[in-house]
């Protein structure tokens, strides 16, 4: 049936109702289990490989010399090319990066958005 | 005595309950209007300037004052210019005529029901005029559309504000609101409900909001006629639509819902003339609030309707219904009301 | 009236109405729309050629990212074409996997287009509700792939990640809250008097227009063709599942918004089979980096049609071509057919209609109207002829441009 305003019993159902907007900036939001975020890198792990930099696919990995890991190499994430598609983690042999729930990573500047050991 | 009453009276062009007050109030309805009809909708609304983001309007208009004013090429420049103003200014006089602090208006005098509805037609007359001179094709659309529109709603819109006329016999918008406080308010009268009705879904359509937003369709023709304002202008037409919210819910007030005067009671004749002054103002607040809520409501139900759509539901429907309530009227009146 | 006289209205490349860079030309007379010219090309990003200079495993991430809200159909899509070509099979739990992000994300885009058909016809609230509701859909997919929109889901020779007991259960009961919201809005839909003036019988396309412009998915069930990639020519789980093709006749708006909306529910079933009868295993199998010589093709049912993957693989680890045909490209010849005889009023939600997505569309092909002839340019070839063009040109150019 054809009728005007068909909807408005359900507008009024939701007078009473709290907004189903999340106050994003001002109340937290945590990201579920498995979200793929800010990369961690553990350098006792790493052997300088350098698989995670031949597959990335936006080139977000730079290797630069660092003589802690057997290859002489550690790879440095660059966040603002990265497009977090966590394939870094799955080719690392070692498990060296893995994604974390963190997604807040705005910084103001490029040398900010770097992950590495330090 | 003279001087005292000459300065009382400025006073109250001025501040209370002139500009000053109904500019703040107007910019306060958009509020109400907007948090309602986010909550309608399950959101939020404006929330973060001022609490509960009761001052959002405000800076939404600063914001737009504060902007860049661009004139483009091709306009006509003393039109252009001049129609924001002519709006804001024909928005604020006509609101003197509106009873908010006494059972008057700042001016009331014989007839002044037909002068504010005179205004408010031309209203619709400047809008065309500002769609015409800012001579582009999305203004040129909007203009037609608006200009169509307005033939469709003016008819039933000024026939339903008679009728309140008719039943208290007097075009007076002092009397018609005496008459109510006398008796009772007319919203209760048999063909009088039917108008408040019209009145409320014509009001819709001359504030250009859903479902009759059709001359300033954003998805459609991006702002319609208002596409080629902005900055201080932008923010005088914001404003003058704020008030002519005001205006419009006002007269609903005045002529349907007993205007100022409280419900159940009435304020004894002696009463200290302040007090009295702030208890009509604040049963107007809540009787324009209840009338913007019934808008946001309206809003909030429909999808905007195509042009071709809205004027066949005015001419087919609201104007011959209310033409025939305007017979039935004196008949129904005579035999139970006068 | 001659064409000269007629209004004409630019619309795009930024319009509020059309989010993505596309220009139409309107001729109007009146409030009618009399004609129709689109232009294509605002948003080509370069993406096949690209695709030559990357892996297979690079690939995968770049080809989702051809398109926001069918991500998955595409990167799916070309993991079936790299696992045909390199000759490999994914084992079952991924198929079934993989099938339920097409489905899961065919929801997501069913919905959030509903919700744009709403606000394009101005009934904002009902945008809101869909939209609100489209999340929990949105959190299921974040649940299984850690992320709203870009999967990144599957990989070659299977799925990446596994589902775990508690995300079936979850998902399952976000079903059945969709599942009645959206038997909801399909009431309302039939019911709301300003919706169907809105949609009734606005922006027709016969279902001979439809066969002869080639429309696909949604749009070509909605005007009464039954075509189907899913039924057609089974891929994935598709031949195990039990599904019915939503078709309705009546070729306007509503059935496209009902076509839409009954294809969530046909997705919703199927979600529930999917999830309640996963089989187990293993999601991938290994593969080896590189492609033997050879060429292969892959279609997919994506949200807004058929999606047909080309590749041509030389034994490397990267492609040597490869070729998308997003859906919306072929129902833009449609769309115009729509638009022509309709109302100002209704460009929008005619054009939301066949839910357009632009940057799948771009590519680079130049068609020359007085010959008909087709081709297209590599870079370099562009490059020498942009340089010839304004050789010859630029005198008129620089008047041009210091004119105004
Ligand atoms: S998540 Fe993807 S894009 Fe980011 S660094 Fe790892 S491989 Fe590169
Ligand atoms: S992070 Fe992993 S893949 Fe990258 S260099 Fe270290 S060990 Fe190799």
């Amino acid at each position: 049936m054809r009728l005007p305003a068909r909807f408005s019993p359900e507008l009024l159902r939701h007078v009473p109702r709290k907004p189903a907007t999340v106050m994003y900036p001002f109340v937290p939001v945590e990201a579920p289990e498995g979200f793929r975020g800010k990369h961690e890198f553990d350098i006792e792990k790493c052997v300088g490989c350098g698989l995670c930099a031949r597959d990335c696919p936006s080139g977000a990995i730079e290797m630069v010399p660092d003589e802690r890991t057997k290859g002489k190499k550690r790879p440095v994430i660059h966040l603002d090319r990265c497009l977090f598609c966590a394939q870094c983690e799955e080719s690392c042999p070692r498990g060296a990066i893995k994604l974390t729930k963190v997604y807040e990573m705005a910084g103001y500047k490029r040398e900010e958005m770097v992950v590495t050991a330090p | 005595m003279e001087v005292l009453e000459l300065i009382l009276l400025i006073l109250a062009t001025v501040l209370f309950p002139g500009v000053v007050f109904c500019t703040y109030y107007a910019l306060f309805l958009e509020w109400v209007d907007r948090k309602f009809f986010a909550r309608l909708q399950n959101r939020v609304g404006p929330w973060i300037t001022g609490p509960k983001g009761i001052l959002q309007p405000i800076a939404d208009i600063i914001k737009l004052l504060a902007k860049e004013d661009i004139t483009p090429n091709g306009v006509d420049r003393a039109g252009f210019v001049g129609a924001p103003f002519f709006a804001l200014t024909l928005a604020l006089f006509s609101l003197m005529f509106v009873p908010i602090a006494s059972t008057s208006g700042i001016l009331s005098f014989k007839g002044d029901l037909l002068i504010v509805l005179f205004i408010s037609t031309v209203f619709g007359i400047i809008i065309i005029f500002a769609g015409y001179v800012s001579a582009s094709r999305f203004s040129i659309v909007g203009t037609a559309r608006a200009g169509l529109q307005f033939v469709g709603y003016e008819i039933p819109l000024f026939v339903s504000a008679i009728i309140p006329a008719l039943i208290a016999r007097s075009l007076t918008l002092k009397e018609i609101v005496e008459w109510q406080i006398a008796h009772y308010p007319l919203i209760l009268c048999f063909p009088a409900m039917i108008a408040f009705g019209i009145f409320i879904v014509c009001s819709l359509a001359k504030l250009e909001k859903l479902p009759f937003d059709i001359p300033e369709a954003e998805t459609e023709i991006v702002a319609g006629w208002a596409t080629e304002f902005s900055g201080k202008k932008l923010a005088l037409f914001r404003l003058s639509t704020d008030l002519k919210m005001l205006l419009l819910a006002g007269l609903a007030t005045a002529l349907f819902l007993g205007g100022p005067a409280p419900w159940g009671f009435t304020l004894p004749a002696d009463l200290n003339p302040y007090l009295a002054a702030l208890i009509y103002s604040i049963w107007f607040v809540i009787k324009t609030i209840i009338v913007v809520l019934i808008m946001s409501t309206l809003k909030a139900a429909f999808a905007r309707y195509r042009i071709d759509q809205a004027l066949r539901g005015f001419w087919r429907y609201l104007t011959p219904l209310s033409l025939a309530i305007l017979i039935l009227t004196p008949i129904v009146a005579y035999h139970f009301y006068w | 009236m001659s064409e000269e006289r007629m209004f004409r209205i630019p619309v795009g490349p930024q319009h509020p109405a059309l989010k993505e860079p596309i220009n139409f030309t309107f001729i109007v007379d009146g409030e009618r729309v009399v004609d129709v010219k689109p232009r294509i090309g605002y948003n080509h990003r370069g993406i096949e050629k690209l695709m030559e200079s990357k892996t297979y495993i690079q690939g995968l991430y770049l080809i989702e990212r051809i398109c926001g809200i069918c991500s998955a159909a595409h990167q799916g899509c070309y993991a079936q074409n790299i696992e045909e070509a390199a000759g490999i099979e994914a084992p079952p739990r991924g198929v079934y996997l993989r099938t339920l992000i097409w489905e899961l994300e065919r929801i997501h885009s069913h919905l959030l287009w509903v919700g744009v058909a709403y606000h394009e016809i101005g009934f904002d609230t009902l945008f809101m509700y869909v939209w609100r509701d489209r999340e929990r859909v949105m959190d299921i997919l974040e649940m299984i792939s850690g992320n709203r929109v870009n999967y990144a889901m599957n990989t070659i020779g299977g799925v990446r990640r596994d589902v775990t007991p508690e995300i079936v259960d979850n998902a399952l009961k976000a079903l059945d809250y969709l599942e009645e919201r959206t038997k909801y809005y399909k009431k309302v839909t039939e019911e709301d008097d300003s919706i169907l003036a809105r949609t009734v019988n606005v922006g027709i396309l016969k279902t001979e227009d439809a066969k002869r412009l080639c429309a696909v998915g949604p749009t070509a069930r909605a005007s009464g063709l039954k075509v189907d990639v899913r039924r057609d020519d089974p891929y994935g789980a598709y031949d195990e599942l039990d599904f019915d093709v939503v078709v309705y006749d009546t070729c306007d708006l509503t059935a496209r918004v009902l076509v839409r909306i009954d294809e969530v529910l046909e997705s919703i079933k199927m979600c529930r089979q999917i999830l309640q009868n996963l089989p187990s295993g293993p999601v991938r199998v290994k593969f080896k980096r590189k492609v033997p010589e050879g060429e292969s093709i892959s279609k997919v049912e994506a949200p807004r049609g058929e999606d047909l993957h080309y590749v041509k693989a030389n034994g490397t680890e990267k492609p040597e071509r490869y070729k998308v045909r997003a859906p919306t490209l072929a129902n833009i010849p449609s769309v115009c057919e729509m638009l022509k005889g309709g109302y100002i009023a209704d460009i929008p939600i005619v054009f939301a209609g066949i839910d357009p997505c632009i940057a799948c569309t771009d590519r680079m092909l130049f068609i020359d109207v007085n010959t008909e002839r087709k081709w297209m340019w590599t870079e370099e070839e562009l490059r020498m002829y942009a340089r010839k063009w304004y050789k010859k040109h630029l005198k008129e150019v620089v008047r041009e441009r210091w004119k105004c």
